[in-house]
């Protein structure tokens, strides 16, 4: 893929090391030329120093062919102009924009943008890490609901996933067994070892520790 | 009695300032939104105004200086991508009609147009422009542009030479889409009519589109 990161901070950096070693052609822009050095000898793509919106700049970048176009700079208005930018005047199919704000991510999220909230997602995965080790929001990107794992001991062996399900608190979406992982339904019997793996609203989480003892 | 409006204006600087003082001058509420502390204490003092301190791109901000019943929202601060920011926060999340944004880096025009800023003012491209104009001694002078730059009132000063001199105006075969408005004759301004003769010295005002004007000139002044 041909891959265009505005803004070479510590995320920048990163993800453009990552995909140049995965082979992917990569363009990084940053207003501040000195800013390359965090891409290491490594990195094998292009570096253009400037702003990220600019529009010859971009051009200049082969926007006009690229694939994806990542704003990650450490500022969220220049992130969501070069965004914009990208998506409707260039038409880059996969645009993605790093937010600080938590408002204005919801705001621009609302508004068709893809935004990543750096923020949020952190603080919801340390929170998740607080409240139980099991439980992760971030995988479907919500401080409300998130995914638990329960190992099943005895007091769940032979049980229906039906009985379990808890409407608009609790759905078993997966089970993790030695033959792989299977999509139960309400039929499916759990069996020992298994992992049952489970979208749980947040504020349900003490009640369906306590149903399930664990 | 005409219409009052509210007017949020983002960015207290001279523009903002001069700006909020002729809006409440002209009987408009107005609202002023700046980061700096000191500035706002010193536009509290001198305006009847809302005077909110804080960032004009924080959604909260924004409702504090009632963006919800404004009318219009006027960004006007040093910087680009906040003044885009608040107009198109304005506009997606609080429903303003018009936003206005001030453009300080000319690159960044037509971006401002492509994002939904109703009205990019371009003060550093009309400045010049103005320059421009005063410093060259062309017989025609683009007076203004409107309607998103289709249509433009000119000025032009027919020479002596001119070839539409001592014509009447209904054989003067103006390009498509223009027309005549009046005619400046030393101290007399005549509205012409069919049978007005065109005189050398004349100062004639006319609205173009703007692709004719080089048509105009050549018709009014005998060369391009």
């Amino acid at each position: 893929m041909y891959v265009i990161i505005v803004g070479c901070g510590r995320v920048g950096a990163e993800l453009g090391k990552l995909l140049s070693q995965e082979g992917h052609n990569v363009v990084i822009i940053d207003k501040n030329p000195a800013a390359f050095d965090r891409l290491g000898g490594a990195f094998n793509g292009l570096t253009l120093a400037g702003n990220g919106f600019d529009l010859n700049l971009l051009k200049q970048a082969g926007i006009e062919n690229a694939d994806a176009f990542c704003a990650v700079t450490n500022g969220d208005n220049t992130n969501l102009i070069s965004a914009q930018v990208a998506k409707k005047i260039f038409k880059v199919s996969k645009v993605i924009a790093r937010i600080y704000d938590p408002q204005r991510a919801h705001i621009y999220s609302a508004l068709g943008l893809d935004i990543i909230s750096g923020t949020v997602l952190f603080a919801a995965m340390i929170r998740d890490k607080i409240i139980e080790s099991r439980f992760s929001s971030y995988l479907i990107e919500s401080k409300d609901t998130g995914v638990i794992e329960i190992e099943v001991k005895n007091n769940l062996v032979g049980k229906k996933v039906g009985e379990m399900n808890i409407a608009g608190e609790f759905i078993a979406v997966a089970i993790r067994r030695m033959e792989g992982v299977l999509l139960p339904d309400a039929d499916t019997i759990l069996k020992e070892k298994d992992i049952l793996m489970a979208a749980v609203k947040v504020a349900s989480l003490k009640k369906i520790k306590e149903r399930f003892d664990l | 009695m005409t219409y009052k409006m509210y007017i949020l204006i983002v960015g207290a600087g001279k523009v903002g300032y001069f700006l909020a003082k002729r809006l409440s001058a002209g009987g408009n509420t107005v609202g002023i939104i700046d980061k700096d502390k000191a500035v706002c204490e010193e536009v509290a003092r001198q305006l009847e105004a809302l005077v909110i301190n804080g960032d004009g791109c924080d959604p909260r901000i924004l409702e504090e200086g009632g963006v919800a019943r404004s009318d219009v929202i006027a960004a006007v601060t040093g910087d680009d991508e906040d003044n885009l920011i608040i107009c198109q926060l304005a506009k997606e999340r609080f429903k303003v009609t018009r936003t206005v944004g001030r453009v300080n880096n000319p690159d960044n025009e037509h971006t401002f147009s492509e994002l939904g800023v109703d009205v990019p003012i371009d003060a550093t491209k009309i400045i010049a422009k103005i320059i421009e104009e005063e410093v060259s001694f062309s017989d025609f002078v683009n007076l203004m542009s409107f309607k998103r730059g289709k249509l433009a009132i000119v000025r032009v000063d027919l020479p002596d030479d001119s070839p539409a001199i001592e014509k009447e105006v209904k054989d003067v075969r103006l390009p498509p889409d223009s027309v005549l408005v009046s005619i400046v004759r030393g101290e007399e301004v005549i509205v012409p009519k069919g049978d007005t003769v065109l005189k050398s010295g004349d100062d004639i005002i006319a609205i173009t589109a703007v692709g004719n004007e080089p048509q105009l000139l050549n018709l009014l002044v005998g060369k391009l």
